[in-house]
C-alpha cells in the first residue's frame, strides 16, 4: 500500500470527530433545512385528514313528549340510549360500553331490587351485559365484571321549551343520582 | 412472417427459459429481465424443499393472487356507506363470477395470513435471521423487514375487513379502533384521526378503502421487493452458511495458469489460487434457470390450483347490513385477531396495546438478542435445540392453558372484589402474567444453557403454541356475552333480550 502512503501526505483530511469543518457545517444546515421543508410540506397532507366539518348527527336532540314513555326501561336504539321513569323522575343511561363501545344490552331481573352502589341506594331493574367481551354493570351504570374500565355514562336530561319533549344531550355527562322531574 | 420466422422469434424470446448448457444458462440471467434478479447459479441446499417449504414464495404468489383479484374489485366496489354493502351484494348475487373473485380474494387473505406465520416460524426455527461469521450477512435487517412486512399483512387484513359494510366489519371496526383508543392521552386523538370523526361513517369507509387499495399495498409491494432482493445480496438462503463452511475446509484447487488474471492486474504473476467460500461449485450447486425457476413456477401454479380449490368450496360470509344500532351476540374479529380479543377481555390497555406491542418489538429483536453463529438454516439448530423447542412447547402449553383458566373460572375482579382502581387490573391480569412466565422463561433457559439460541428457542415455541391456544379460544370456546361454551355445548337460541 505504498502508493497510498504518499497520496495522504498531500490531503488534509480531518479526522477528528468534534472539529467542525466547512463541508460537515454545510452539510448539517442542508440536512436541517430539508427536514424542516419536509415537515412544512408534510403539515397540510397531514392537517387536511383532520376534518374541521363533521357531518355527523347532533349531539343534543329531542326523543319525544314523557307521556310516551312506560313505567321502566326504553331502549332508544337509534340513538344507543337507555331511557328510566320512574312515574316523574326520568333519567338516560348510554348503551354503549365504555371497554370497546359495543352496544350492551338490558337484562331485566324478574323484580325490582333495592341495591346499593357505591354509597347509592336506587331501584334496581336489572343489570347491562355487554355482548363482545362480556363487561356487566349494574342498574345505575356501575360496571362490576369483565374488562370495562369505566361505568356506562349518564346523559343530562331537560324540557324542551318550546315543545315540551324530552332532550337528550350526549355530550354533557351527569352524575348517576340525576334525575329529571316532570 | 412465415412459420420459420416465427418459430424464431419464439426461440429468441424463451431460449433463458430453457438453455442448453451451463454457459447458456449463464448468459440467461443476464439477458433476459425476469431472470436478472436470480443469481447464476443456487445451491442445492437452497433447492431442497426441506429448508423453506417455499413458504416464502407461497406468500408473495398469494399476495399477487389478492392484487389480481383486487384489482378487479376495485371497478366492482363502491366505497359509500349506502352502496358499499349493496356492491358486495351484487358481487354475490348479480355480477358474473363475481361470488369467486370475493371468494378467492377472501380465502387469499386468510391464507396470506396464516402463511405470513408460518414464514416467519420456518425462519425463526431454521435459525436463517443470523448473519453468518464467514460473510457477515445482512439477515438481521431481512428478519426486521420480514416483521414489518407481517405487521402490514395484518393491516391489510383489518382495512379490508371494514369494506363490505356488513355487521361483522362494522363492529370489529368498533373494537379495533376502541383498542386504539385505550392508549393513554393520545388515544382518543388517534381513534379519530383512523375514524376521520368520532363516529365510524363515510369518512371512515373511505380512509380504510384508500389504505386498503392505495397505501398499504404499494408500501407492502416495496417492502416484499427489498426483501426479497437482500436474499439474493446476502447470498442466498441462510442454509448456503454450510456450503461456505464446507468450501473453506476444502483443499484449495490446483493453480493454473492464466493470462486474463495479470491482464485485470487482479494478481502479478501468471497463477491464481482461489478458494472464496462464497462461490458455488458444479458439484453444490445448479444453473437457477431452469432449475430454480421451474420449482418457482411449479409451486406458483400449485398454490394458484389449491386458492381457487378453496374458493370453490369455501363461501364468503356476509351478514346483515352495518346497523349502529344492534351489536351481535357474540361480536368477533377475524380469526387471526381472537387471540388479541381474548386478551383484550382481560384488559384493553395490557391485551390491545401492551403485549401486541411487546411482542412486535421483541420478535424484531431476536437476530440482535441470538447472535450465536451455529446451526445456520438448520431446523432447531441440533439435538439440544430440539429437546428446548419440545421443553418450551409443553411450557407453553401448560403456561397458556393455566393463565385461560384463571380468566374463565377466576376473574381478576371477582377474586380482589374491593378493588376499583383500573390500573389495578390493567397490570395484573392472566395476560400480564403469561407475558412475566414467558420473560421468566428465557431467562431461566438462558441461565441454565448459556445460550441465547436455545433459549430463543424455547421461548418462541411457547410463544406459537400460546398465539395457536388463544385464538383457538376466542374462536371456538366464546360464545353470547363472551362466555365460556365448550366446542360440545350448544349456545343458548336467544342469549339476552330486553
Amino acid at each position: 500500500m505504498a502508493t497510498t502512503d504518499t497520496v495522504n501526505e498531500d490531503v488534509q483530511v480531518h479526522t477528528d470527530p468534534g472539529g467542525e469543518t466547512r463541508r460537515g457545517f454545510l452539510g448539517t444546515l442542508t440536512a436541517m433545512a430539508a427536514a424542516v421543508g419536509a415537515l412544512l410540506a408534510g403539515w397540510p397532507l397531514f392537517r387536511s385528514l383532520v376534518p374541521n366539518v363533521l357531518y355527523e348527527p347532533p349531539k343534543k336532540f329531542r326523543i319525544g313528549s314523557p307521556e310516551a314513555f312506560q313505567e321502566g326501561v326504553t331502549f332508544l336504539e337509534q340513538h344507543r340510549i337507555y331511557l328510566f321513569r320512574e312515574s316523574s323522575d326520568f333519567h338516560a343511561i348510554s348503551g354503549i360500553c365504555t371497554h370497546l363501545g359495543c352496544t350492551v344490552k338490558f337484562s331485566p331481573f324478574l323484580t325490582p331490587t333495592e341495591e346499593t352502589v357505591r354509597q347509592f341506594t336506587f331501584r334496581s331493574l336489572g343489570e347491562f351485559h355487554c355482548p363482545c367481551h362480556g363487561s356487566k354493570f349494574r342498574g345505575e351504570g356501575t360496571n362490576f365484571s369483565g374488562p370495562a374500565p369505566r361505568p356506562l355514562q349518564c346523559y343530562h336530561l331537560e324540557l324542551s321549551p318550546a315543545t315540551g319533549e324530552l332532550v337528550v344531550d350526549v355530550s354533557t355527562e351527569v352524575d348517576r343520582d340525576f334525575r329529571l322531574v316532570v | 412472417m412465415s412459420f420459420a420466422g416465427i418459430k424464431n422469434a419464439w426461440q429468441n424470446l424463451i431460449w433463458p427459459w430453457r438453455p442448453e448448457s451451463n454457459r447458456e444458462a449463464g448468459s440467461g440471467i443476464v439477458a433476459n429481465f425476469l431472470l436478472h434478479w436470480f443469481p447464476n447459479r443456487v445451491s442445492l441446499r437452497s433447492l431442497a424443499f426441506s429448508s423453506s417449504l417455499y413458504l416464502g414464495t407461497i406468500t408473495f404468489v398469494v399476495f399477487l393472487v389478492l392484487a389480481v383479484t383486487g384489482v378487479v374489485l376495485m371497478f366492482l366496489y363502491v366505497p359509500s356507506v349506502e352502496r358499499a354493502y349493496w356492491s358486495i351484494k351484487d358481487l354475490d348475487f348479480a355480477i358474473s363470477f363475481g361470488w369467486l373473485l370475493r371468494r378467492l380474494h377472501r380465502i387469499s387473505a386468510h391464507l396470506m395470513v396464516a402463511l405470513v406465520f408460518l414464514h416467519m416460524f420456518r425462519v425463526f426455527l431454521t435459525g436463517s435471521y443470523k448473519s453468518g461469521e464467514i460473510v457477515r450477512s445482512a439477515r438481521p435487517l431481512n428478519w426486521v423487514i420480514g416483521v414489518t412486512l407481517l405487521v402490514l399483512t395484518l393491516l391489510l387484513s383489518f382495512t379490508g375487513y371494514l369494506l363490505p359494510w356488513d355487521q361483522l366489519a362494522f363492529w370489529a371496526i368498533t373494537v379495533g379502533t376502541n383498542i386504539a383508543a385505550s392508549v393513554p392521552s393520545v388515544g382518543e386523538a388517534t381513534r379519530q384521526f383512523l375514524l376521520g370523526g368520532t363516529i365510524i361513517g363515510q369518512p371512515t369507509l373511505i380512509r380504510f378503502y384508500v389504505l386498503h387499495c392505495a397505501l398499504l399495498p404499494i408500501a407492502l409491494f416495496g417492502l416484499a421487493l427489498w426483501h426479497m432482493w437482500r436474499i439474493r445480496k446476502d447470498g442466498g438462503l441462510a442454509i448456503v452458511e454450510q456450503d461456505r463452511q464446507e468450501a473453506l475446509t476444502r483443499e484449495p484447487a490446483t493453480p493454473s495458469k492464466s493470462k486474463t488474471y495479470s491482464v485485470l492486474g487482479i494478481a502479478s504473476g501468471t497463477t491464481v489460487q482461489v478458494n472464496d467460500p462464497t462461490t458455488l461449485n458444479e458439484d453444490n450447486s445448479r444453473p437457477s434457470t431452469p432449475f430454480l425457476t421451474v420449482r418457482i413456477l411449479l409451486v406458483t401454479l400449485l398454490t394458484i390450483a389449491v386458492s381457487l380449490g378453496l374458493a370453490l368450496v369455501v363461501h364468503a360470509p356476509l351478514e346483515a347490513a352495518a346497523n349502529p344500532e344492534v351489536t351481535p351476540n357474540p361480536a368477533k374479529a377475524p380469526w387471526y385477531f381472537l387471540g388479541l380479543q381474548e386478551m383484550v377481555g382481560y384488559s384493553a390497555l395490557m391485551g390491545g396495546v401492551i403485549i401486541p406491542t411487546l411482542v412486535i418489538l421483541g420478535l424484531m429483536l431476536i437476530p440482535f438478542l441470538d447472535r450465536e453463529q451455529k446451526g445456520i438454516g438448520v431446523w432447531f439448530t441440533d439435538a439440544a435445540g430440539r429437546n428446548w423447542a419440545v421443553v418450551g412447547f409443553l411450557y407453553g402449553l401448560l403456561t397458556t392453558a393455566g393463565c385461560l383458566a384463571l380468566a374463565i373460572l377466576a376473574p381478576m375482579r371477582s377474586i380482589f372484589p374491593g378493588i376499583e382502581s383500573q390500573a389495578f387490573f390493567d397490570l395484573i391480569n392472566p395476560a400480564s402474567f403469561l407475558l412475566l412466565l414467558f420473560a421468566t422463561q428465557y431467562f431461566v433457559v438462558l441461565k441454565r444453557t448459556k445460550s441465547t439460541r436455545y433459549a430463543a428457542i424455547a421461548t418462541f415455541c411457547a410463544f406459537i403454541i400460546a398465539f395457536i391456544l388463544l385464538t383457538y379460544t376466542g374462536t371456538s370456546l366464546r360464545g353470547p356475552n363472551w362466555d365460556f361454551y365448550w366446542p360440545w355445548q350448544a349456545w343458548p337460541a336467544h342469549p339476552t333480550g330486553l
